[in-house]
Parts: structure tokens; C-alpha cells; sequence
């Protein structure tokens, strides 16, 4: 800072702190603003609503049978047996469940979207492998018709995550899903960024064909550490300015880094780590390096082979989001089991999620979650309708840091829900109707609350 | 479930050693026969040499009882188009033996079957007991030969009809015209027509034809089916033009655009083979991908085949949900049930399976309930009369992990 203002100097000087540099006045000071891309969203126009009769699967554990749900001003209000409200609209659930609205750790609607033509190619950046500056919200196309039929199988959030082909991926972002022709009026306000990472045979393969590092396993460890080494001076330069400038030191700010802004995010705990890892021994690799550096390894994807570690996934506090079957397809997807996600939930302060990844299976995740349910109870496992539902409601809102906001039935919690026509378990369940805060955002049988995206308009 | 006189064990050492003397009676069951007997309630079935010998409401004696408890006995489930035993990994190129690049209509990628593949248990776990593997992709429009395998797992019988319809990839391609595509089609059956009648003129051409010109030959003579991988409506109407013209044995497969031209295709007779799942425009010749189509193709008249989308190979399993999906979007049970058993038969000419009737073999399966359910286990599996096992690599890395011992894992068998 060389300019001499000396007004500021005086000002300084009065409070007695620019002792050490007498030379130079003291800058602006110079800060990031986290939130360049602020969400838009707005709630639909909600009313006052009263399910009656439904058996209720409220996403903490609990069926209740024949119990209503309360819908005012957008928010659960109430979740019992005979309520009553004078002026709420009351819709007849007798027969049906309702269950909070489901949520989609692992998306890729919006950044590889339907069509899946050259020009929509959008979810991995493949020039680099460490690739932290991206921020895949900037990919997404909100006229993805996959948003559409997702939440006509009751999707209400879902996080969309760059693709797995470089070590960092970049930025995810959690959306509510709504139709909107901005992604900004989609974005789940105040839901804290994912920053995607990945393990394995995607990074080496992608740049070890490119002749350049990583090419092993052992070179995407040491892409990590490299990264995280680089990350953890940037936080400490920063932190240094900010500590100086609080001094009233002349100081200037550490040159910007948009790719280290994002890692010292999660070094800061701002950001959740969403680490595709399919391997035990990555798996416990990955949870290492994050003590190595002090984040935390947060939520294993498509973890195969979780249930080899389920102990110490529970143990470090992180999320396993996983498929019910999907196997075969490469080396280190070959162990699956479709007990995975029941052996991980079994273990205490554990967090079983069953993930999509896909346009498809999304719109069916209450059948996912169904397949490891009976398929674990046929061998040994217990699991009922009340616990399974939260490996795709609760657990993944904790997953995503939303657990606060949506995930379960709970008084004051945003009312995302779905009535669907008979046990979200059962291979001929329909979501009926999907709430987002309050406000219908899907009706089977009315045509007026099913959107149709710009794309679909007008073809034959 | 109730074995009498005879362990299971036992059953299937006798029966694999050949020994087909003994008979096997399935007693009080619900028989979903996949024929136009529909379902028999409180009826049993007699397997003799392997094969259906009786269906009778009376109680019928044999060596071996299996009680059924009114539980729900179907056909074995066969799946199709996909790539069981030729691929182990995915990602792994030498345990990939499906595709050639060069192989073109000649191209039989059954002789690479391993009926050890990992894959074929895993999807007996589904009630699969007979599968329509076939190659995907190619340079040419003509990508080989699909065969007819069962899911015993044994050697040297695996493969019960090799080469039993010839594939075809036409539609959108990323480099040049799909009209290309078509017209390269249209000129192979032309060409083999025009040989062929040339042939009737000149009774002393003894010249012996080549493979290809037999298989064109065969298809010519509606022998043998040409299945066609297509998605947009209109490629479909030209390829029922073409079906019209060379009488061809034409059957649709993918077929997402199926919706707008469901009277078109029952009116041709021509079969589709399709995904019940694909409801997404994936390109611009699938706008009118519905959960809907199975079910509007039945009602329209369409005899329709259900294959899983996707890895079709790894996942086959799930071909029994996949029905119950088409029943939830307006397929009947029934229909549903033909979908995955009778119809895929009788697209492939597979004569002896796909139904529960007398002389068929005895692929069988039998369910603690509605078998498209997920709720619903799947309680034996049998092909040829010999029950099958259910477990599979998965269930033994299962059962590692969760057992107890103080051992490291790499102790538990």
C-alpha cells in the first residue's frame, strides 16, 4: 500500500496501532464475498393445509398411523392424530403416506442433461485434475426436463455435483426443485457448498491417458495432499492479512485464487466435502488425509465397499450415500453388496443414504430404498418402512448441511412433502402430490401443477 | 416351503449327473402359466426329464414333493439384448467380449460365453433362467448375431440356440446421415433378394453361399428375425416399409418414439422390445420416451418384450420390477408377466420356455408373493427341472463382513 492518505494515518495513529509501520497508511480492507451467486428463490404462493388420515413416515424413525400434518405459512406446523385448523384447506389422505420430501445427494440433472446431446456436456471440466475453481451451478441448465420427472417421483431438494474425473471437481450445489428458468431461483438458500472430490480409477485414467499425474492411485494421494498443502498457506496468508489489517497494519492482501478460495472454504468448515470413493482402503485413505490437513472427509459416494469400513465411517461422523445394486461397470465396483447400505446404517450415529446419480433411478429413489430394505430383511436385517425412509430424507438433509431446514416432518421445518398413493416401498407407489415450502409443485391427476420445460414445448 | 422324501441337495446331484429318472411334482400352487390359461389356482405341476409333464388340478404324485403353500410359481423370467457372460467388468476391455468393431452380420459373440461369469448367479437372483445376449454396437449398421443361453452355469450347454436373429443398429450417428445407415440396410436384403431369384432361374449354379448370404437368406424367408435398435418414430415407419416389402421378420428394440405410432406397429405386426423405465428425451429421436408406452403398446395390440435400460447385463436382475413399474403406468399383470416370459420366447423362436405348459422345460421359479413386488422373495429357482442356486459372490462378501470373529476377515470363507 503505497498511497499516502492522511487522514487515515491520523486515524490510525490516534488509536495507537500502526506503531510497527509508520511509513505506509492502511488500506481498505480487502474481504471475499462467499456468495457472489445468491439464490433467488422465492416459495410458491403456499396455503393453508391440513393432510388428514395418512399413515405418516416423518423422516426421525417415527410411523405414525392414521395422523395429519399441518401446513401453515409455508412451514410443518403440527404432526399428530386429530388436528384441527379452522381455516385450512383439508385433503383427505386416508389410505395414502406421506413422507417429508425426498432428497438426491448425487445429481447430475441440469449439468448433463436431457437431451444428452455434444453441446450439453457440461458436469466435468477435463483439463485439469485439480479443478476447485469450478462451480458446476454455473452449468446448469434449469430447463433440464429430468427436473420434472424427478419431482413427479418426489424429489424436493437434490445436490448436483461436477462430474468424478478429476481429483477436485469443483463446486456442488444444493437445489430446491422447483421450475425456474434461472438456476439462481432454484438454489436452496443458505444451504452451505459441496465441494467434489474423487478417488480412484476416474482421475488416473482420464489424465494417466494423458501422459500427465496423477496415473496411480498413489498420484491422486499425492494431488490431494499437494492441493491441500497449497490450501493450507493460503488460509494462513489470509489469515495473517486479516489479523495484521485488524492490528491497523498497513498490509496488502494475498493475491486471489478463485481454486484456493474453495479448499480453504472446507479448511474453514464452510464447504462439505462430497468425495466419490468406491474403496475401503481409499475410503480410510481419504478420512486420514482430511485429519492430515484438519477438514473433515464428510460424505463418501458411491462407496462399494462401505460396508467393509461401516465402523469407521460412523466413527468419523461421515455420510455414506450409496446405490442399492449398481455394480460391475469397473474394477472398483466389482465387491457390491446389496446389503452395503444396510450393514452402514446399522452401526451407531451412522449415516446410510441411497443415492441416484442417475436421471433415471432419481425418480424412483423411494424404490431404491425399498430393494436394500427387503433384500437386507431377507438376510438377517429388520428394517421397517419408518427407518428405511430416512436413508433418502433425513440422513441425506444432514448430508448436504440442511438438516436444520428440510429432511423430516418437524414442527417449524420447511414443508416439503409428499403424498404418495400407498407405500413409497411398493413397486406401484405414485407420488400424488409434492410440496415445496407449502406450495403444490406437482398434482398427478391436474394437469395445471405438472411443468413442462421450455425444451419439451411444442414438439411432436 | 416343504421338501419331502428327497434333500435339495440330493435333487440337484441326480439331476446333474443326468440322473432324470426321478419326478418332481410342485404342489399347491398359484401357476401365472404366461399362456392364454392364465393363472391356475391351487394346481400342481409334474417335471419329468426336465421337462413340464402335467398341469393338474389334482394332487399328483412324484419322488420329490415340493409343497408350494399357495404361493405363486411363473415361468423363468428371460431376459434379452444384453450382454450376460460376455462381459465380467465393464471397464475392463479383456473381460469384454460382446462387441466387434469390424464383426458385422456374421458376428457370433456366443462361442465367447462364460457360463462362470459372476454376472449369470447374480441374476438368477431375479428369476432369471434363460437370456438373448447380443452385440451393441459395430461399425457396420450390421452389428452380429444374437443367441439364445440359459443361467445353469454349466459348461457345454450353456448356450441353447446360438445365432437365433440377426441385430441392426440404425437411427441417429454422430458421423454422416441415418439415411445411410438405412440404405446400406435396405441393399444387403436387395441384393440377397436378387441373388436369390437369379438362383431360381439358373438350376446349375451349385456354388455354395457364403454366411452371410445364408443369414440374409434365412431372413428373407421371415426364418430368422432381423431386430432392429431404434428410437424415432418416423426410422420405424420406414422400417415397416421395409418389413412389408422383403417380408421380413422385423422386431423393434429401444423404440422409445413407440407412443405416436402404436397403430402403425400393431397394424404391421411388428414386435418391440423396450425399457419400461426410459420416460427421458435422451436425443431428438426420443421425444415421446413415456412410463406410459409399454402399457398403451399392449392395449394398441403390439406384442411388447421388456428389457432393462442401461448396464442390461450387470442389472438384469431387476427385470422383475421393471414389470411392476409397467403395471404401475397401465401395463397389465398379465401382459407384464408375457413381457419378461412368453414374448421374449416367442420373438426369438425360443420353443421350449417362456410359458408354463406341458412339453415346456422346466424353468420355473417360484415367489413368497406378487413377483413384480419388491416386498417378494423369491423362494427356488429351477431350469430344466433342477433347482438352481440364488447365492452368489455378492452374498458371500455379505456374510465376510458381517460374521463374527477375531480373525481378520481374509479367515472367512
Amino acid at each position: 500500500m503505497q498511497r499516502f492518505i492522511p487522514s487515515a494515518l491520523v486515524v490510525a495513529m490516534s488509536l495507537g496501532l500502526a506503531a510497527c509501520n509508520k511509513q505506509a497508511p492502511q488500506g481498505e480492507h480487502v474481504s471475499i464475498n462467499k456468495n457472489p451467486y445468491p439464490s433467488t428463490y422465492q416459495p410458491y404462493e403456499s396455503a393453508e393445509l391440513l393432510i388428514k388420515n395418512a399413515t405418516v413416515l416423518t423422516g426421525t424413525g417415527e410411523r405414525l398411523d392414521n395422523a395429519d400434518v399441518l401446513i401453515l405459512n409455508g412451514k410443518i406446523s403440527q404432526v399428530g392424530e386429530n388436528l384441527s385448523h379452522a381455516s385450512a384447506r383439508v385433503i383427505d389422505a386416508n389410505g395414502k403416506w406421506v413422507t417429508p420430501g425426498i432428497i438426491d445427494v448425487h445429481s447430475h440433472l441440469g449439468a448433463y442433461p436431457n437431451p444428452s446431446v455434444e453441446s450439453h456436456q457440461d458436469g466435468n471440466e477435463m483439463t485439469s485434475p485439480n479443478t476447485a475453481y469450478v462451480w458446476v451451478e454455473h452449468s446448469v441448465w434449469p430447463q433440464d426436463p429430468g427436473f420434472n420427472t424427478a419431482r413427479a417421483g418426489g424429489i424436493t431438494s437434490l445436490q448436483i455435483l461436477p462430474g468424478s474425473a478429476n481429483l477436485f471437481g469443483g463446486r456442488g450445489v444444493t437445489l430446491k426443485n422447483v421450475p425456474a428458468h434461472t438456476m439462481q431461483a432454484m438454489k436452496f438458500p443458505d444451504a452451505p457448498y459441496g465441494l467434489k472430490m474423487a478417488c480412484g480409477e476416474n482421475p488416473k485414467r482420464v489424465y494417466g491417458s494423458r501422459k500427465i499425474s496423477p496415473s496411480t492411485r498413489m498420484g491422486n494421494m499425492a494431488g490431494y495432499r499437494s492441493a491441500w498443502a497449497e490450501a493450507t498457506e493460503y488460509k494462513r496468508a489470509w489469515e495473517k492479512y486479516d489479523a495484521d489489517h485488524q492490528l491497523g497494519l498497513a498490509v496488502d492482501a494475498p493475491e486471489r485464487d478463485i481454486k484456493l478460495d474453495t479448499l480453504r472454504g472446507v479448511l474453514d468448515g464452510d464447504i462439505m466435502i462430497h468425495n466419490h470413493c468406491y474403496k475401503a482402503e481409499e475410503m480410510a485413505m481419504m478420512i486420514d488425509l482430511s485429519k492430515e490437513f484438519g477438514y473433515h472427509a464428510g460424505t463418501f459416494h458411491h462407496g462399494i465397499e462401505a460396508y467393509k469400513i461401516a465402523d469407521l465411517l460412523a466413527d468419523n461422523g461421515s455420510c455414506a450415500a450409496l446405490w442399492p445394486d449398481w455394480w460391475g461397470f469397473k474394477m472398483e465396483a466389482y465387491d457390491m453388496v446389496q446389503e452395503n447400505i444396510a450393514i452402514v446404517d446399522a452401526v451407531k450415529n451412522s449415516c446410510a443414504i441411497v443415492h441416484s446419480d442417475s436421471d433415471t433411478t432419481i425418480q424412483r429413489l423411494n424404490q431404491e430404498a425399498a430393494k436394500v430394505m427387503y433384500r437386507a430383511n431377507e438376510n438377517g436385517f429388520d428394517i421397517k418402512e419408518e427407518h428405511a425412509i430416512r436413508w433418502i430424507t433425513q440422513n441425506a438433509a444432514k448430508s448436504l448441511g440442511v438438516d436444520d431446514k428440510v429432511g423430516s416432518l418437524e414442527t417449524g421445518k420447511q414443508a416439503d412433502v409428499v403424498i404418495w398413493n400407498q407405500s413409497p416401498f411398493s413397486v406401484y407407489a405414485k407420488a400424488e402430490q409434492v410440496f415445496i415450502d407449502g406450495a403444490k409443485v406437482y398434482d398427478r391427476s391436474d394437469e395445471k401443477y405438472q411443468a413442462k420445460s421450455d425444451f419439451m414445448l411444442g414438439q411432436q | 416351503m416343504k421338501l419331502f422324501k428327497k434333500t435339495l441337495l440330493a435333487a440337484a446331484v441326480l439331476s446333474s449327473a443326468g440322473a432324470m429318472a426321478k419326478t418332481t411334482a410342485i404342489i399347491n400352487a398359484d401357476i401365472h402359466t404366461a399362456t392364454e390359461q392364465g393363472v391356475l389356482k391351487n394346481y400342481s405341476l409334474l417335471i419329468e426329464d426336465g421337462k413340464i409333464a402335467a398341469i393338474s388340478n389334482l394332487k399328483l404324485d412324484a419322488d420329490e414333493i415340493i409343497d408350494a403353500q399357495g404361493k405363486i410359481v411363473t415361468p423363468g423370467f428371460i431376459g434379452s439384448m444384453n450382454q450376460l457372460g460376455l462381459v465380467e467388468v465393464g471397464a475392463v476391455a479383456s473381460s469384454r467380449d460382446g462387441n466387434e468393431k469390424k464383426g458385422g452380420i456374421t458376428f457370433d459373440p456366443s462361442l465367447a460365453f462364460n457360463p462362470k461369469s459372476t454376472l449369470i448367479a447374480y441374476a438368477r437372483k431375479g428369476g432369471i433362467t434363460r437370456d438373448v445376449i447380443a452385440p451393441s454396437w459395430g461399425e457396420s449398421p450390421f452389428v452380429g448375431l444374437s443367441s439364445t443361453v440359459n443361467l445353469s452355469g454349466e459348461f457345454g450347454t450353456s448356450v441353447v440356440d446360438s445365432q437365433n436373429a440377426i441385430i441392426v443398429n440404425l437411427g441417429g450417428t454422430k458421423d454422416g446421415s441415418r439415411a445411410a445407415s438405412l440404405a446400406k440396410f435396405i441393399d444387403k436384403l436387395e441384393g440377397q433378394q436378387t441373388k436369390l431369384e437369379k438362383k431360381s432361374d439358373k438350376k446349375d449354379d451349385k456354388a455354395e453361399p457364403s454366411k452371410e448370404e445364408k443369414l440374409l437368406t434365412a431372413a428373407l424367408k421371415g426364418e430368422k428375425p432381423i431386430v432392429v435398435r431404434v428410437s424415432r418414430a418416423q426410422d420405424m415407419l420406414e422400417l415397416i416399409k421395409v418389413k412389408e416389402r422383403f417380408g421380413i421378420d422385423l422386431v423393434l428394440s429401444g423404440a422409445e418414439d413407440a407412443l405416436p405410432i402404436k397403430a402403425e406397429l400393431a397394424a404391421a405386426k411388428v414386435p418391440v422390445i423396450l425399457s419400461a423405465m426410459a420416460n427421458l428425451p435422451g436425443s431428438f429421436d426420443s421425444l415421446n420416451a413415456s412410463l406410459t408406452t409399454a402399457g398403451e403398446l399392449e392395449k394398441a395390440g403390439v406384442q411388447v418384450a421388456l428389457t432393462i435400460a442401461g448396464d442390461s447385463s450387470h442389472n438384469v436382475y431387476q427385470l422383475r420390477y421393471d414389470a411392476g413399474n409397467a403395471v404401475a403406468y397401465g401395463m397389465s399383470r398379465e401382459g407384464a408377466l408375457k413381457a419378461i416370459t412368453s414374448n421374449v420366447a416367442d420373438i426369438f423362436n425360443i420353443e421350449d420356455a417362456g410359458s408354463i405348459a406341458v412339453g415346456k422345460a422346466a424353468d420355473l421359479a417360484i415367489w413368497s408373493a406378487d413377483p413384480f413386488e419388491i416386498s417378494t422373495t423369491l423362494e427356488k429357482v429351477m431350469i430344466n427341472g433342477v433347482a438352481v442356486s440364488t447365492e452368489s459372490r455378492h452374498d458371500k462378501l455379505r456374510d465376510r463382513y458381517m460374521a463374527e470373529s477375531n480373525m481378520p476377515r481374509a479367515y472367512t470363507k
